[in-house]
């Protein structure tokens, strides 16, 4: 393994491990952007496309991809018999979509988040459980290779326990009243937070684990879904997270993360621009004083670029996971734990910024 | 009659980052997009990379890109990096994509809009197969309008749309783009690509000949897919011109070393954005030098 890879420990040439037959259900941009990865991965065929709307059927096909097309997602999974399913559909129909593929014996990806509502997260991972087939949802950024390397830096202990840490993401995208199911919370759950920064959260989870407890304001500029949220969290350990959110500011032409982790043994900041440490004393391969990481001192093992490489990576290896290889970092249980996370800031939010616990 | 190919650009100075869009890191990227907020700031740019040996602009049309050419006195050429992707982006998610090109047909002039549909009508059978490369006529239809034909040097499809063709193996889009791209504007047909390895195998197992490709290439091999040493190779054997962009590799690399690599490995021009530059009359002095046969 070279020194770079180790930074990140994201797998070179990551692909199935053998032919693997797959279909993709909604063909808004979400599923477009899968059919048009996995129509680049290794050893995937794809044997099927299925929306409601037929002429984004007809629009996928007019890129050139050669499969059918079902306006009935039944008849898809009937007609074609994929044994993995990707689910890019808006949330409040992923849980019976996901059922639906479950049942028919194959694996799924949902695309984030993994529902409008808790209660249908926890059905659809309670369905995974008694299927008990391979299942991930679209938190991408775990395949980003400094987010990696930062997830790898901190497992490994070289921060020792982790005292504090403040994240943010931002996003230059509402400023106005906005149409379309994202600002219609009966149907995506709600704003900012299920829609962009439940990322951040997915993060924050993967790297420290699921807090205990949670405080949050919001604030409603534009409509009915929140566009800007500022939360504390509290994991086990009783270290606290600090959690800020909009999607109605300047300058963020593409979505940006930072997250600023306090530990016994230093300072660490990743954001998409790279990751810096600063540590007291020497930790596995990190040296005392700073250090210092950049995207292009990190591997780029995607073979096909989508928006960058953690698109790629994560759809090869969920199919990589789908056809006998090591489970993703991106589960559905993963996310559910990111759900309860949203509900519990949502909730707090609602109700005049109340300690809330996450629920269990 | 037989059409006489344009002579390849070797040196355009690049706008992409305008619309947000870099492997910079994002101090940089602020920095840059206010010191070009004002048009003229923009102009003066451009006048003077000229002036140091640059054939062209590569950009996107925008607001203050057409506020910044309708400053100059004397015409920049222009590259037209069509369309622009995070503007497209941003509408379709309100408005559908078919709402998005609705929008633009309603701010296209009267001229504008018979071209469009005499585009549409003399492919109508694609369009209404919703065949991309039917539709993409039509939307670069719509996207040239901010330039002026006597400015319109090339058209250079964005890597998002060519990279969504490239992954269907869409043989024709990429022919049928080629030529209207020359018939339509009597410019340069191109294609920017973020696959650069995959396009170029493409590009030579159909046959089809653009008259240049703008991808990554750089000494950190970031964003060189599917791999280095893959696009090295490609880059030996292909036939097409190259031009190299992400030549900082985010940042990692100066321009000029980023610049050496990619001439080194078989590029014959170079797209530095604007927040690669740090010292344009040193830079543009230097690169312009590597670029002129000894």
């Amino acid at each position: 393994m070279s020194e770079r890879t180790a930074h990140t420990m994201l797998i070179d040439d990551l692909k199935p491990l053998r032919p693997i037959r797959v279909a993709v259900v909604g063909l808004g941009k979400m599923g477009v952007a899968h059919t048009t990865l996995l129509a680049s991965i290794p050893d995937v065929e794809l044997v099927g496309l299925s929306d409601h709307h037929a002429p984004l059927g007809r629009s996928v096909r007019g890129l050139g991809h050669r499969a059918p097309f079902f306006e009935n997602p039944a008849k898809l999974i009937d007609k074609t018999r994929p044994e993995a399913v990707f689910i890019c559909t808006q949330p409040d129909a992923h849980k019976a979509l996901a059922e639906m593929a479950l049942e028919a014996g194959a694996a799924i990806f949902v695309e984030k988040p993994l529902a409008h509502t808790l209660a249908e997260a926890e059905a659809l991972a309670a369905a995974v459980e008694r299927h008990g087939k391979p299942a991930a949802c679209g938190y991408n950024l775990a395949f980003v290779p400094i987010f990696a390397a930062a997830h790898h830096a901190l497992r490994a202990g070289v921060l020792g326990q982790v005292q504090q840490t403040r994240a943010s993401m931002y996003l230059s995208q509402t400023f106005g009243p906005r149409k379309g199911w994202m600002y219609d919370p009966a149907r995506s759950g709600g704003g900012v937070v299920t829609n962009v920064s439940s990322h951040l959260l997915f993060l924050l989870q993967w790297m420290l684990g699921t807090p205990v407890e949670a405080r949050a304001e919001g604030s409603w500029f534009f409509g009915e879904v929140e566009d800007e949220v500022h939360a504390m969290m509290r994991l086990s350990s009783g270290a606290e997270i600090g959690f800020d959110s909009s999607w109605s500011v300047p300058g963020y032409p593409y979505s940006a993360v930072v997250i600023e982790f306090e530990g016994r043994n230093g300072k660490m900041l990743v954001s998409n621009d790279g990751l810096e440490l600063d540590l007291a004393t020497p930790s596995g391969e990190w040296p005392a004083g700073h250090s210092q990481l950049r995207e292009a001192d990190l591997p780029q093992p995607a073979r096909f670029d989508v928006n960058g490489d953690s698109y790629y990576l994560q759809d090869a290896a969920f199919l990589h996971w789908a056809t006998g290889g090591a489970e993703p970092p991106n589960t559905v249980a993963a996310a559910l734990e990111v759900q309860r996370m949203i509900d519990a800031i949502y909730r707090s939010a609602r109700d005049n910024s109340v300690t809330v616990p996450v629920k269990p | 009659m037989k059409r006489t190919p344009p002579e390849t650009p070797k040196l355009l100075l690049g706008a992409e980052s305008l619309l947000g869009f870099t492997r910079a890191p994002r101090d940089r990227l602020l920095q840059v997009t206010a010191r070009f907020r004002e048009p003229e700031s923009l102009a003066v740019t451009f006048s003077k990379a000229i002036q140091l040996g640059a054939d062209g602009v590569l950009a996107s049309p925008s607001r203050v890109l057409g506020e910044a050419l309708s400053e100059l006195r004397h015409s920049v050429p222009v590259f037209a990096l069509l369309p622009n992707v995070p503007e497209y982006v941003r509408d379709s998610s309100e408005h559908g994509l078919a709402g998005t090109a609705m929008k633009r047909v309603a701010r296209a002039g009267l001229g504008a809009r018979a071209r469009l549909a005499w585009t549409g009508l003399t492919r109508a059978g694609g369009v209404l197969r919703s065949d991309f490369a039917a539709l993409v006529p039509l939307l670069l239809e719509l996207e040239s309008t901010s330039f002026r034909s006597s400015e319109l040097r090339g058209v250079v499809l964005a890597a998002a749309i060519t990279d969504l063709a490239l992954a269907g193996k869409h043989k024709s889009f990429f022919e049928n783009t080629v030529r209207f791209v020359r018939r339509r504007f009597r410019a340069s047909a191109a294609f920017q690509t973020h696959n650069l390895g995959h396009l170029l195998a493409a590009l030579a197992e159909w046959g089809v000949k653009p008259d240049f490709v703008v991808g990554p290439i750089n000494p950190r091999g970031l964003m060189m897919k599917p791999t280095p040493a893959a696009v090295e190779a490609e880059l030996r054997r292909t036939e097409i011109p190259v031009l190299a962009k992400e030549l900082r590799a985010g940042g990692a690399v100066s321009l000029v070393e980023g610049a050496r690599y990619a001439l080194e490995h078989g590029a014959k021009g170079l797209v530095p954005d604007l927040v690669d530059v740090e010292d344009l009359n040193a830079e543009f002095k230097e690169l312009s030098q590597s670029l002129t046969p000894a």
